[in-house]
C-alpha cells in the first residue's frame, strides 16, 4: 500500500512548538550539551557504557515532553541501511575488533566471514550509538527553532571570527539547509503524488529491490533538483532584494543570556561525560 | 440544465485525518458529501486551507479513506484494499497546481508518453495517445515532440505536464488550481481547451479553483467546502447568486456578477445573474433596449 504521508518519516528539521524544560533552555547550552554528548558517544566502546550514554538520552527525550513514538517512527525510512550495515559488520569484523571485557569467542567461520563475540558487540554497540546521535540531533531540532540554532552557532563561532572563520555565513548555511528539509520532503510527497497519478507505481517491488526502487526514483530526483534550484535562485534574489551583505555589523533583535539552568544543565552534562569517559575502560562489559 | 448522466464519482460524509497519532495531526475533512455526474463540469470552491485538495485527492487514490465515510469512483468503493488504483488512476486523471514541476524527461513526447507507456500500451499506441493529449491542449505534434522539455516556457511545461495526464485518456479530469501562475492569456485558452475536452470528447472535468471568475465561466454545478465540510451546492448560478453567503466563507464572487449585484441594489434588477461577461453585456444591451 502506498503511504505519501512523507512528513510522518522526518522527524530530523521539524520544530514543535513547548514549553518544557528542554524547549526553554538557551540553544548555545543545547549545542553545547550535544557536543559533550557526541564525543562521549564516539569514545564508549562497551555495553554498560552504551547504556548510560542512551539512557541519558531517552531521559532528555522525556523531558523534552515530545512523542517518544514520533521520534522512533523517522528512523523507519533509514531502516534497510541499517539491517545491511549490521549484517556487514556481523559477517566481516569478527576479527577487526576484539569483544571489550570479553574472552574472543569465535562461533562461526566459512571463507573470509566470520561471527565472533566481537563482531555481535560490535552490531550491538553501533546500534546504540546511532540512537543516541539520532535521538539528540532530533531532540535539538526539535526542541529549538532554526533561527534560534543559527543565531547559537554563529555566536559560539564568534571567537573563530579573529582566525577569519566566516562566522556568520556557516550558521547561514546551516539554516538554510536545516530549514528546506521539511520543504524537500513536501515537494516530494507532491511530485510523488502527481507521478502516481499518471501511472507510476511506487513502494513496488520489495524494500530490498534497489534497482527497481532506484529506476523509480528517477521521475521524483529530477523534478526535485529543479526544484531546488529553482528555490535557490529564488532565495538569491529575496536575499538580494533585500540588501543582504552577510554578517558583518548585524544586529540582533532578540539576545540570549545563559540562565543558571542552562549551566546546571551543562555543567551536569560534563560531569556526567567525563566519569563516563574516565571509567570507560573500567566497565566489566 | 438536466443532462445528467450516470453518477460517476459519489462521496458520502468524508472524514479525513492528516498526520493522525502525530503531534501534527490535522483535520482536514469533517464531513464532505458530493456527487459528480458523467459528462459534466464541476466546480469546487472555498478559501485555502478549507480542505479541496483532500477531497480530489481521494478521487483518484492518492488517499484511501479509512475513517468514516464512502467514496465510490465508477462503481468502486475506494476503501477496498483488493482495489487495484492503477486502474481508477487511468479513469481519473488528476492535475496539480503547478504541473510543470513533475516534468523529468529530456524530450516533450517521452515525458507524455510515460503514462502509456506504464499502461503497457505498444508504441503505436501510444503514439497516437501522445499525438491526441497535445492537440487537446494546443501543442503541435512534430513542432514539440522532441524539443527538450526543460528548455520551454512556463506555459509550453504547463501544457506538456497536462498532456500527460490527458495521455492516460481518463474519463474524468481534475484539475486542481492547475491554472494558477500562469498568464491571463494562457489561463483562457487552456479553458476554452478544457471546455473543449468537456462538450466534444466527454471528459467529466472537476475544477478546483480559487478564481471565481473562471469557476463561474466554465463550471455546470459548485460545490463551496469551508472548514473540512460541504456548505452549499448548486448550479453556478444558484451559487453566485448569494454574495452575503458566499463571504462568509471568505469568498468572492465574479466581476460581472458583482456589477449585476450593484446594478440592482440601484434599482436596475438584471433578469438573471450573469455568469461571463458576455451574458452581462447581452443583458445589459436588452435593458437599455426596452
Amino acid at each position: 500500500m502506498e503511504n505519501f504521508e512523507f512528513l510522518r518519516n522526518v522527524t530530523i528539521g521539524q520544530y514543535f512548538q513547548g514549553d518544557s524544560i528542554i524547549h526553554r533552555l538557551d540553544p548555545r547550552a543545547k549545542i553545547t550539551i550535544l557536543l559533550i554528548l557526541v564525543v562521549v558517544n564516539s569514545f564508549i566502546l562497551s555495553f554498560t557504557g552504551n547504556v548510560l550514554l542512551l539512557s541519558w538520552c531517552i531521559a532528555l527525550v522525556l523531558l523534552s515532553g515530545i512523542s517518544f513514538r514520533f521520534m522512533l517512527s523517522g528512523i523507519k525510512p533509514a531502516l534497510p541501511l541499517i539491517v545491511i550495515f549490521a549484517l556487514m559488520q556481523l559477517f566481516f569484523y569478527g576479527d577487526a575488533y576484539p569483544p571489550y571485557g570479553m574472552e574472543s569467542v569465535t562461533y562461526w567461520r566459512w571463507g573470509i566471514m566470520s561471527i565472533t563475540n566481537g563482531s555481535i558487540q560490535l552490531v550491538i554497540v553501533t546500534l546504540m550509538r546511532f540512537l543516541e546521535i539520532f535521538f539528540l540531533v532530533s531532540l535539538l531540532t526539535s526542541t529549538t527553532t532554526t533561527t534560534n540554532i543559527a543565531y547559537a552557532i554563529e555566536s559560539m563561532l564568534e571567537p573563530f571570527q579573529r582566525l577569519r572563520v566566516p562566522a556568520q555565513e556557516i550558521s547561514l548555511i546551516g539554516t538554510i539547509a536545516l530549514r528546506f528539509v521539511p520543504i524537500f520532503a513536501e515537494q516530494m510527497e507532491i511530485i510523488m503524488k502527481a507521478q502516481a497519478s499518471r501511472g507510476a507505481d511506487f513502494g513496488e517491488g520489495g524494500v530490498f529491490q534497489f534497482v527497481k526502487r532506484t529506476r523509480q526514483m528517477v521521475t521524483l530526483i529530477v523534478p526535485l533538483f529543479v526544484d531546488a534550484f529553482r528555490r535557490a535562485e529564488d532565495l538569491i534574489l529575496a536575499m538580494d532584494a533585500r540588501c543582504y551583505t552577510g554578517g558583518r555589523g548585524r544586529t540582533k533583535i532578540v539576545r540570549f543570556h545563559m540562565q543558571r539552568v542552562d549551566l546546571l544543565f551543562i555543567a551536569f552534562t560534563a560531569v556526567f561525560g567525563v566519569l563516563i569517559m574516565v571509567f570507560r575502560n573500567h566497565f566489566p562489559i | 440544465m438536466d443532462t445528467r448522466g450516470r453518477v460517476i464519482i459519489q462521496v458520502n460524509d468524508l472524514h479525513h485525518t492528516y498526520l493522525s497519532g502525530t503531534p501534527l495531526e490535522v483535520k482536514a475533512l469533517k464531513g464532505v458529501t458530493m456527487e459528480v455526474y458523467e459528462g459534466e463540469i464541476v466546480g469546487i470552491i472555498g478559501r485555502t486551507g478549507a480542505g479541496k485538495s483532500t477531497i480530489v485527492q481521494h478521487f483518484n487514490g492518492l488517499i484511501r479513506n479509512r475513517e468514516r465515510g464512502r467514496v465510490v469512483v465508477d462503481g468502486h468503493d475506494m476503501a477496498d484494499p483488493s482495489l487495484d488504483v492503477r486502474t481508477i488512476r487511468q479513469k481519473v486523471g488528476l492535475v496539480f497546481q503547478h504541473p510543470e514541476q513533475q516534468l523529468f524527461e529530456r524530450l516533450v513526447g517521452d515525458d507524455i508518453a510515460f503514462g502509456p507507456k506504464k499502461m503497457g500500451l505498444p508504441p503505436e499506441v501510444r503514439r497516437e495517445r501522445v499525438r491526441w493529449a497535445m492537440e487537446m491542449v494546443g501543442l503541435d505534434f512534430e513542432k514539440f515532440k522532441d524539443r527538450f522539455t526543460f528548455s520551454l516556457s512556463g506555459g509550453e511545461m504547463r501544457k506538456v505536464a497536462i498532456a500527460g495526464v490527458l495521455a492516460l485518456q481518463p474519463k474524468v479530469l481534475i484539475l486542481d488550481e492547475s491554472t494558477t501562475g500562469i498568464d491571463p492569456r494562457g489561463r483562457k485558452e487552456l479553458l476554452s481547451r478544457m471546455l473543449n475536452l468537456n462538450r466534444e470528447h466527454g471528459v467529466t472535468l472537476v475544477f478546483v479553483s480559487s478564481n471565481m471568475d473562471e469557476v463561474a465561466s466554465i463550471a455546470d454545478r459548485i460545490y463551496v467546502i469551508d472548514d473540512g465540510r460541504t456548505v452549499m451546492h448548486g448550479t453556478a448560478r444558484e451559487i453566485f447568486a448569494q454574495p452575503e453567503v458566499l463571504r462568509r466563507y471568505g469568498l468572492g464572487v465574479p466581476h460581472v456578477t458583482t456589477v449585476a449585484h450593484r446594478l440592482a441594489q440601484d434599482g436596475i434588477p438584471m433578469p438573471r445573474v450573469p455568469l461571463t461577461v458576455a451574458e452581462a453585456e447581452e443583458d445589459i444591451w436588452k435593458i437599455l433596449s426596452s
